[in-house]
C-alpha cells in the first residue's frame, strides 16, 4: 500500500512535474525565454525547447555541445561575449550579455542571456561542488530581437521628433515666429527659443514669469494685451493682436500674437497656447509700400502726370490720368474711339494714325497733342507709350501722360518772345551769345550772331571758326582783350574790329562781354553788334569833315590835280593859238610873194595869244594871293595837334605811330592859320605816305631856337629821299608819287617863305626823312 | 564833167583866238575857211557841193566834238573831220578815228601839221565826191534803158553770148544783137567787161 501510495504519489508528483515543466515550457515560449544547463564536468549542454527555437533549431533534435553553441554566436560578438562571461565569472558576478546569433537559416537574432553558477551544497542559483567550485552553469536566454527593433524604432521616432522640433524652432526663428504656452493653473509660462529672441533675451536665461512679460510689453499696449487675453479666456475665440514690446536694449518691435485657450473636459481653461511673430520688418515695409504708393499718386497729382497700362488682362488708368482727361474713374478707362473723341479735331487724325501704328508695329511714341475735355477745356498733353516686351514676347504697352498745358503755353510765349528778340536783333544787327572762352563751350548763339559772322544759323559752327573770321590785323588785339578780361575776371568791350565773311565781305563789329563773377572762369554773356553802317556813317561824316577841311585847305591831291588840269587847258588854248599864228606868220613870209600885211597881222595875233596866256597865269596866281593877307596869332602846338587829329584815320590805316614832342610855352606866331595847317598837313601826309606799306613812327617836334625862331620838324621812318633828289623835291611838278601833282612841297615852301620862314629837308636814304620849317614868332614879325 | 568849186574848210572852236589863228594858217595856202563858235551854228549850215572838211575841237560848249561827229554820220553827211584837243587821251582818239576821223591833233600843233591834215581830208573828200558823181551818172544812164535792154544787160553781165540771149528772150539772134548794141551805147561801155564793172558799181550803190 505504501508502495502503492508511493507509486501513486510518485505518479502524481511526476504528473505535477510534467505539468509544471510544460507550464514552464509554455511560459518560456510565450516570453521567448529559453534556459540551458552546462555541466562543467561532463561538458554536456542541455537546452530547453525554447532555447532550441531561439537558435532556429528543432527542440531536442540533437544534443548540444559547446562548439556548436560557439559556432552559432555571431562572429563579431563571439570574442566579446566569452571574454565578458569569463571576466564576470572571475569577478564573481553573474554574467549578463546581449549578443547576436545566427540561425542555420542565416537569420540574425539578438538575444539576451543571464548566466548563473550552480553548487551542489546550496539549492541557490549557482551549482558548486563541495570544493566550492561550480560544477554547473545555468542560464537563460531570451530572444530580444523584436524588443530591440521596437527600441530602435522608438529611438528613431524620438530622434525624428527632436529633429522636427529643431526644424520647427529653426523655421520659427527664420519666420520670427515663436510659440509659448501659459499654464493657467500654475500660472507658468514656457517660451520657445524664438520667443526669447523676439524679446531680445537669451534662450538660456531660464523661465520667464508673467510679471516680466508684462514689464516688457510696450506700456501703451499692455492693457490691450491683457484685455485680449481676458477676452479669449471668456470666449471661444482666439486672442489675435498686434502689440509692441520694448527689448532690454530699448529697441521697440511689433509683435503679432495669436493665442488659443485649451480647456479640460469640464470646459475649464487650463492652458493658453499661442504663437508670437515679430512683424516689425513687415510692418515697416508695408508702411514703406504705402508711403511709396502715396508718393506715386501724389507725384502724379503734382506732376499732372497719369500712367496707364494696356495688356491682355485689360486697360488700366491711374486716377490722375482720369483727372487729366476730365473723366470719371467710375466709368472705367475709355475705349480707343472714346479716347480719340477727346483729342482736338486737328490732332485727331494723327493720333489715330499713331495708335494704329502702335498696335500694328508694337512701337512706342512720344508726342504732344491737344485734347478737349468733356467740359470744353483745351489742354496740351504729352503722351508717351512704351511697348512691354518680356523675353522677346510682346506683352502690351505702358505709358505716361502729362498735362503740359502750362509748359506748352509758356513755350509758345517763349517762342514768340524769341521771335521778337530775333527780329529785334536782326533789325538792330545785334547778336547775343553766351560762351565759355576757356573751355570753348557755346551755350547760346542767336541767329543774328551767326549772320554777323557770315554763317548760316542752321549750321553747327565751333567757337574757333568764329574767331577765324576776325580780320588778321585785328585778331591779335581781340584775342588779347578777351584773354586779359578772362584772366582778370572782368568785362570787356572791344569797340571796333573787323570780321571777314566767307563771301569776302568785311564788316565792322563791336563786342561786349559780361563776366559773371560767381560763374566759372571764361564764362561770358554778351553781344556782338554790327557797326559797319554806323562806321560808314562816321566815315562819311569824317569824309565830309575832311572834305570841308580839304576845301578850306585847297585839297591837296584832287583839287590840285584838277586845278592843274584846268590850268593846263586854259593856258594851252592861247599857246596853241600863238603857235598857229606864228606858223601862219611864217607861212605868209615864205614863198615867192610874201604877204607882209598878213604876216604882220599873224605876228600881232601871236603876241595877243601869248599875252592872254600870261594873263591867265596872273589870274591863277591872284587866286592864290587872295587868301594870303590873313594874319592872326597862331599857337603852333595847338595847330600840330589839330592836324594830327585831322589825320588820325590816315595814321591808323597805315599803322603809323605818332609821337608829339612839343616844347611848352612857345610864343605865338602871326600867320595864316589855314595856310600853316596846310603846310603841316602836306608834310605829315608825305611822311605817312612814305611809310604806307611798312608802318613806322611819325615824330613831330616843336621848339624855339636861340635866335627866337620856332622850328617845327616832321620826321618819318619811311623810304627817305635819295641824296641827289633832295634839292629837287621842292621844285614845282617834281613828284615821286604816282598821283602826286608835284605842287605840295612847292606850295608849302612858298607859304612858309611868305611867313618869313624857311622849309628844308634832310634824309638818309632808306632811313626816313625829316622836314623842318622855321617861323618867326609874333615879336619878330615886324623885323 | 563835174565842175568842182573851190574847196572850203569849216572850223568849229569856242576859242576865238584859236579860230582866227587857224583861219590865218589856211590863208597862207589860199584855203577858204568858215568859222563857227558852236557846233550848233555849224550843223545849221548847209554843206555846199564843194570839196570840204571839218576842223573840230573836242571840248566844246553844249556838245562835245565826238557827239557832233556822231550826229553828222547819223544825218548821212559825209565830211572828213580833223579833231583838235588841248589834252586828248587814247580811248577818245581811238573812238574818233574808228568813226572815220582823218586826224587827231593835240594843241599846240605846228601849222604844217594842220595843213597836211587838211590837204589829206580834202583829197579824201574830193575822191568820195567823184565816186559819188560817177555812180550818179551811171544811174542816170541806166535809167535810160528800156526794160528789155536792162534784161539784156543782166544777161550780158552774166557772161552770155548773143545766141544764148536770143534763146532766152525767144527772139532772133539779130534782134538780140541790136538790143545788146543799144545797151553798150547807152551805158557808154566799151566792152562787156566794162559793162560788168558798171553793173557791179550800180549794184553796190543800190545796196547802200
Amino acid at each position: 500500500m505504501a508502495n502503492e501510495d508511493v507509486q501513486k504519489t510518485l505518479a502524481e508528483l511526476s504528473r505535477d512535474l510534467h505539468e509544471s515543466k510544460a507550464r514552464l515550457e509554455e511560459a518560456q515560449r510565450v516570453a521567448s525565454v529559453g534556459h540551458w544547463e552546462w555541466d562543467l564536468e561532463t561538458d554536456v549542454v542541455v537546452w530547453s525547447d525554447e532555447t532550441y527555437r531561439i537558435f532556429g533549431l528543432s527542440p531536442r533534435g540533437r544534443p548540444m555541445d559547446l562548439a556548436t553553441v560557439r559556432s552559432m554566436v555571431h562572429p563579431e560578438d563571439r570574442e566579446p561575449l566569452y571574454q565578458g562571461v569569463d571576466q564576470d565569472l572571475v569577478a564573481g558576478e553573474r554574467p549578463k550579455a546581449e549578443f547576436r546569433i545566427v540561425r542555420p537559416s542565416g537569420e540574425v537574432r539578438t538575444v539576451s542571456s543571464l548566466t548563473s553558477e550552480r553548487w551542489n551544497s546550496s539549492p541557490g542559483d549557482a551549482k558548486r561542488d563541495a570544493s566550492g567550485r561550480p560544477y554547473k552553469l545555468f542560464g537563460t536566454i531570451q530572444d530580444i530581437t523584436e524588443r530591440k527593433r521596437t527600441e530602435e524604432a522608438l529611438q528613431e521616432i524620438s530622434r525624428k521628433l527632436q529633429e522636427s522640433n529643431a526644424r520647427l524652432e529653426e523655421a520659427q526663428r527664420i519666420a520670427n515666429v515663436g510659440h509659448y504656452s501659459w499654464n493657467l493653473i500654475e500660472n507658468r509660462v514656457i517660451w520657445s527659443d524664438e520667443v526669447y529672441r523676439i524679446y531680445g533675451l537669451d534662450p538660456q536665461q531660464g523661465p520667464i514669469d508673467l510679471a516680466k512679460v508684462s514689464e516688457m510689453i510696450h506700456p501703451e499696449d499692455r492693457e490691450l494685451v491683457f484685455r485680449a487675453a481676458e477676452e479669449a479666456l471668456q470666449s471661444e475665440l482666439p486672442a489675435d493682436i498686434e502689440h509692441r514690446l520694448v527689448r532690454p536694449d530699448g529697441e521697440v518691435r511689433t509683435i503679432h500674437s495669436v493665442g488659443t485657450v485649451k480647456r479640460d473636459t469640464s470646459g475649464r481653461p487650463y492652458e493658453m497656447f499661442g504663437t508670437a511673430q515679430d512683424i516689425t520688418d513687415r510692418k515697416r515695409s508695408e508702411k514703406a509700400l504705402k508711403q511709396s504708393q502715396f508718393y506715386l499718386s501724389e507725384g502724379q497729382r503734382l506732376a499732372h502726370m497719369g500712367s496707364w497700362a494696356f495688356n491682355d488682362s485689360g486697360h488700366y488708368w491711374s486716377d490722375e490720368l482720369y483727372k487729366i482727361y476730365g473723366l470719371d474713374p467710375q466709368n472705367g478707362a475709355p475705349t480707343i474711339e472714346q479716347y480719340l473723341a477727346l483729342i482736338h479735331p486737328q490732332d485727331r487724325a494723327s493720333m489715330a494714325e499713331t495708335i494704329k501704328r502702335m498696335q500694328e508695329e508694337h512701337c512706342g511714341f512720344d508726342q504732344i497733342e491737344r485734347i478737349v475735355r468733356p467740359d470744353g477745356q483745351l489742354r496740351y498733353i504729352r503722351a508717351v507709350a512704351v511697348p512691354v516686351i518680356e523675353q522677346g514676347v510682346f506683352k502690351g504697352f505702358i505709358g505716361t501722360t502729362m498735362d503740359v498745358t502750362e509748359q506748352e503755353l509758356l513755350m509758345q510765349e517763349l517762342r514768340r518772345e524769341q521771335a521778337y528778340l530775333a527780329e529785334a536783333q536782326s533789325l538792330a544787327h545785334i547778336g547775343s551769345w553766351a560762351t565759355n572762352f576757356y573751355t570753348k563751350q557755346m551755350f547760346h548763339l542767336s541767329d543774328e550772331t551767326f549772320r554777323l559772322h557770315g554763317f548760316d544759323p542752321k549750321d553747327r559752327i565751333p567757337l574757333e571758326r568764329f574767331f577765324d573770321t576776325i580780320h588778321p590785323e585785328d585778331a591779335a588785339t581781340v584775342t588779347a582783350a578777351i584773354n586779359q578780361a578772362m584772366n582778370s575776371r572782368t568785362d570787356f568791350d572791344i569797340r571796333e574790329y573787323r570780321v571777314c565773311h566767307p563771301d569776302g565781305t568785311i564788316r565792322f563789329v563791336r563786342a561786349i562781354g559780361h563776366h559773371n563773377r560767381s560763374g566759372e572762369m571764361g564764362y561770358y554773356v554778351g553781344i556782338t553788334m554790327d557797326i559797319t553802317e554806323r562806321k560808314k556813317a562816321e566815315q562819311e561824316r569824317e569824309k565830309l569833315r575832311q572834305l570841308e577841311a580839304d576845301l578850306a585847305h585847297i585839297n591837296r591831291v584832287n583839287t590840285m590835280g584838277e586845278l592843274a588840269a584846268a590850268l593846263a587847258h586854259e593856258i594851252k588854248q592861247p599857246i596853241a593859238a600863238a603857235v598857229a599864228n606864228a606858223g601862219a606868220c611864217l607861212g605868209f613870209l615864205e614863198g615867192q610873194r610874201p604877204d607882209i600885211l598878213e604876216a604882220r597881222e599873224a605876228a600881232s595875233g601871236t603876241i595877243g595869244s601869248a599875252r592872254r596866256a600870261a594873263e591867265i597865269i596872273d589870274h591863277v596866281r591872284s587866286l592864290f594871293k587872295k587868301s594870303f593877307p590873313q594874319r592872326e596869332p597862331v599857337e603852333v602846338n595847338e595847330l600840330i595837334r589839330e592836324v594830327a587829329l585831322l589825320l588820325h584815320n590816315d595814321i591808323r590805316r597805315n599803322s603809323v605811330a605818332v609821337h608829339l614832342e612839343l616844347a611848352e610855352n612857345l610864343p605865338e606866331v602871326a600867320g595864316d592859320r589855314v595856310q600853316l595847317e596846310q603846310v603841316l598837313m602836306n608834310l605829315m601826309l608825305n611822311a605817312i605816305e612814305a611809310m604806307r606799306d611798312a608802318g613806322g613812327d611819325l615824330t613831330i617836334t616843336s621848339q624855339q631856337t636861340d635866335d627866337g625862331h620856332l622850328v617845327i620838324s616832321v620826321s618819318d621812318t619811311g623810304f627817305g629821299v635819295p641824296a641827289n633828289k633832295i634839292d629837287q623835291i621842292f621844285d614845282t611838278f617834281f613828284t615821286t608819287k604816282p598821283q602826286g601833282t608835284g605842287m605840295g612841297l612847292a606850295i608849302s615852301r612858298s607859304i612858309v617863305e611868305s611867313h618869313g620862314g624857311r622849309l628844308w629837308a634832310t634824309s638818309d636814304s632808306g632811313r626816313g626823312a625829316t622836314f623842318r620849317f622855321t617861323l618867326p614868332h609874333e615879336g619878330l614879325m615886324g623885323t | 564833167m563835174s565842175t568842182l568849186s573851190s574847196p572850203i574848210v569849216f572850223i568849229v572852236d569856242d576859242d576865238e583866238d584859236m579860230r582866227l589863228s587857224m583861219q590865218r594858217v589856211l590863208k597862207t595856202v589860199g584855203l577858204r575857211a568858215e568859222l563857227f563858235a558852236t557846233p550848233l551854228d555849224f550843223l545849221q549850215r548847209n554843206i555846199p557841193d564843194a570839196p570840204s572838211c571839218l576842223v573840230l575841237d573836242v571840248r566844246l560848249p553844249g556838245m562835245g566834238g565826238l557827239e557832233v561827229q556822231h550826229k553828222l554820220i547819223e544825218a548821212g553827211i559825209n565830211i572828213p573831220i580833223i579833231f583838235i584837243t588841248a589834252h586828248g587821251d587814247i580811248p577818245m582818239t581811238v573812238k574818233a578815228m574808228k568813226s572815220g576821223a582823218v586826224e587827231f591833233l593835240t594843241k599846240p600843233f605846228r601849222h604844217q601839221e594842220l595843213l597836211d591834215a587838211i590837204q589829206q581830208a580834202l583829197q579824201r573828200d574830193q575822191l568820195s565826191r567823184r565816186h559819188r558823181n560817177e555812180i550818179a551818172e551811171l544811174q542816170e544812164r541806166y535809167k535810160g534803158l528800156t526794160a528789155r535792154e536792162r534784161k539784156v544787160m543782166d544777161l550780158v553781165v552774166s557772161g552770155m553770148q548773143t545766141k544764148q540771149i536770143a534763146a532766152i528772150l525767144g527772139t532772133s539772134e539779130i534782134t538780140a544783137a541790136v538790143h545788146r548794141g543799144h545797151v553798150m551805147h547807152k551805158m557808154r561801155a566799151g566792152s562787156p567787161a566794162e559793162l560788168g564793172s558798171m553793173a557791179e558799181r550800180l549794184k553796190l550803190s543800190a545796196n547802200r
